[in-house]
């Protein structure tokens, strides 16, 4: 079996006087939609963004490809793009620079920005709106430009934390489509909601997460067991 | 591409894009000409407006005359000292052995009215002495036993002219370079986390150090845009407008020498200033937050001009050029005025400049790899 593309282990993060996370572990490989599950304030964005090197581990280890987020955080940055509910673009760019000037931060060489940038906005269909500027576009757009710039750097570990929050039933179906495509492509996604529904339909294995502790975690047929479904035995370990 | 060049680049069509920085710079170079002109209009006015004097009694022989030559219109009232008040500007009581004279220093027209008065008197004390003299058969030339003469090392308009531009200059230099680049540090900073593209900048792998000074040349560019668009103007305008002063009327001008320190001095308060406002707009959570944290700002830029301004002749010791924005203002004053620069004080400026903006760095280094920038967002 292949080394799992992130491997977290007993993490533990304090933000400010609470004890966000309680040593978790958790891992996720790459062609598999991972699920990171729970309630509103049960750590999973403060565990993505350790994940990401946003955040430092207070205790615990978590590496990325092999690459650990303390001694090389710049590497693992290399290969991870995050797509957040948080749809920030800078709105006197236009699309199409919007998404460059990531691909240049993120490293790609300069005489290929130009056919990775044009190839990320045929893959997502951005071509009518492309050098429109990024204030006149619709949540939807700016949420593919969103993407846009996490993917440019074809990054082998996706994170989606609640990607779908603020969009349309259109636009959110094809965040979807996009993460089950990036599966296929052998990818790492790890997929954060509290949308049970989702994560039913999309995870190969999901990790179920309660006031900074993972209370459930393996495939989403085997944390859904005998319930209904996974929104059930969901409540079942958190009441 | 290096990081640094890539977020410059951005940076700076941002800006190029942003209505409100390309306003406020536009606004600047239209403004300084515009308040030059109010000035010299102002300034010839004074110098050739005549002022009323309200008199009572009889006016010695041949003072009405000196009187009138010199501006000053007399107006015969019943009670000088009550007109003084408001009526006219001065009130003057002829008497047989003595004038009384009546005016509210509180008025500018009457403090110029009374400078007018006494020279007038001076003069014509003189000349009555001097007949008195040449009556009693005595040579007039015992009243000046020690003659003067005076040799100005310059022309007094000229030396006017520059005591203008040395507070003038470095008000709007500092003012320009803060304000011209001041909501592209806060569009930068506070905006970035603001509309929440600040977590997506900082996973990228390009070093934090390189992003934060990609940003600071951009802002120090348009703060020196900004400078030299309003002082460029202002000097246009300079060279339209004449200031009146003694001996007549002259147009101002900068030499070479007080212009390369004044580039040079402005290439530095740029650097220094964009890292200091970048750390506020850092500190802030919004663009509205970050205009109130830059507010104190503005008494910086002040300040140290008003010292030009009223204490024309300060020459401190070289300890005080090592205060920022106090030493370019002292600097700048000295190559206008005197048209020589101290390189000692020079080389202080020049390094506390520096210091205070790596310090400003830094701090906004450190704000700018902090967690709490983020948890806080």
């Amino acid at each position: 079996m292949s080394p799992a593309a992130v491997t977290v282990d007993r993490l533990e993060k304090t933000l400010g006087k609470n004890k966000v996370l309680r040593g978790i572990s958790l891992e996720a490989n790459a062609g598999e939609i991972f699920g990171l599950l729970g309630p509103n304030g049960a750590g999973k964005t403060t565990t993505l963004r350790v994940i990401c090197t946003l955040l430092a581990p207070e205790s615990g280890a978590v590496k990325v490809l092999g690459f650990d987020t303390r001694s090389a955080p710049e590497e693992v940055r290399r290969r991870v793009g995050v797509v957040t509910a948080d749809i920030g673009v800078y709105p006197r760019l236009s699309a199409r620079e919007n998404i460059t000037y990531f691909a240049q931060l993120s490293g790609v060489p300069d005489g290929e920005v130009n056919q990775r940038v044009d190839g990320v906005i045929d893959r997502l269909g951005m071509a009518s709106f492309a050098n429109q500027r990024a204030d006149s576009l619709s949540s939807g757009q700016k949420q593919k430009v969103a993407i846009g710039r996490a993917i440019v750097h074809d990054p082998e570990v996706l994170m989606f934390d609640e990607p779908t929050s603020n969009l349309d039933v259109l636009a959110s179906r094809e965040i979807r489509e996009f993460m089950v495509e990036s599966r296929g492509r052998g990818r790492c996604v790890i997929f954060s909601t509290h949308v049970l529904h989702d994560a039913e339909r999309l995870c190969d294995r999901v990790t179920i997460l309660h006031e900074g502790s993972v209370v459930a975690t393996g495939s989403t047929s085997e944390v859904r067991g005998a319930h209904r479904d996974l929104e059930d035995a969901f409540l079942e370990l958190v009441l | 591409m290096s990081p640094l060049l890539i977020v410059f680049k951005k940076e700076m069509l941002e800006i190029v894009r942003d209505r409100r920085t390309l306003i406020a710079i536009g606004l600047a170079a239209l403004a300084t000409p515009l308040i030059m002109t109010v000035i010299s209009q102002l300034a010839t006015k004074t110098a050739t407006q005549t002022y009323t004097v309200g008199y009572s009694g009889e006016i010695p022989v041949g003072l009405d005359v000196l009187l009138r030559a010199t501006g000053l219109k007399l107006e015969r009232v019943a009670d000088p000292a009550a007109a003084a008040k408001q009526q006219v500007d001065l009130g003057v009581v002829f008497q047989a052995a003595q004038i009384d004279e009546y005016y509210d220093p509180t008025r500018q027209g009457a403090q110029i009215a009374d400078t007018r008065l006494q020279t007038v008197l001076g003069r014509y004390e003189a000349a009555k002495a001097e007949a008195a003299l040449r009556e009693r058969g005595v040579d007039p030339g015992v009243l000046h036993p020690l003659p003067v003469t005076v040799h100005p090392l310059s022309s007094p308009v000229k030396a006017a002219g520059n005591a203008f531009l040395s507070f003038f200059l470095p008000y709007i230099l500092i003012t320009m370079v803060l304000t011209g680049g001041l909501s592209a540090a806060l569009d930068s900073s506070a905006g970035e986390r603001e509309r929440k593209t600040l977590e997506s900048l900082l996973l990228t792998p390009a070093p934090r150090s390189r992003i934060l000074l990609g940003k600071i040349l951009a802002i120090g560019a348009i703060s020196l845009v900004a400078a030299v668009a309003a002082i460029g103007s202002m000097l246009l305008a300079l060279t339209q407008i004449a200031l009146p002063g003694e001996g007549g009327s002259s147009h101002i001008s900068l030499t070479p020498l007080a212009a390369g320190v004044m580039v040079w001095l402005a290439i530095l308060l740029a650097g220094t200033f964009s890292s200091l406002t970048l750390t506020l707009g850092t500190l802030a959570k919004n663009f509205r937050q970050g205009q109130a944290y830059a507010t104190p700002l503005y008494f910086i830029t002040i300040f140290p001009a008003s010292i030009i301004l009223f204490i024309p002749d300060f020459n401190p010791n070289l300890a005080y050029y090592l205060i920022p924005i106090l030493n370019a203002v002292l600097v700048l004053r000295d190559a206008i005025v005197h048209n020589t620069v101290a390189w000692p004080a020079l080389g202080v400026t020049s390094a506390s400049l520096v210091v205070a903006g790596v310090a400003c760095w830094f701090a906004a280094l450190r704000l700018f790899t902090r967690e709490a920038l983020l948890v806080r967002s």
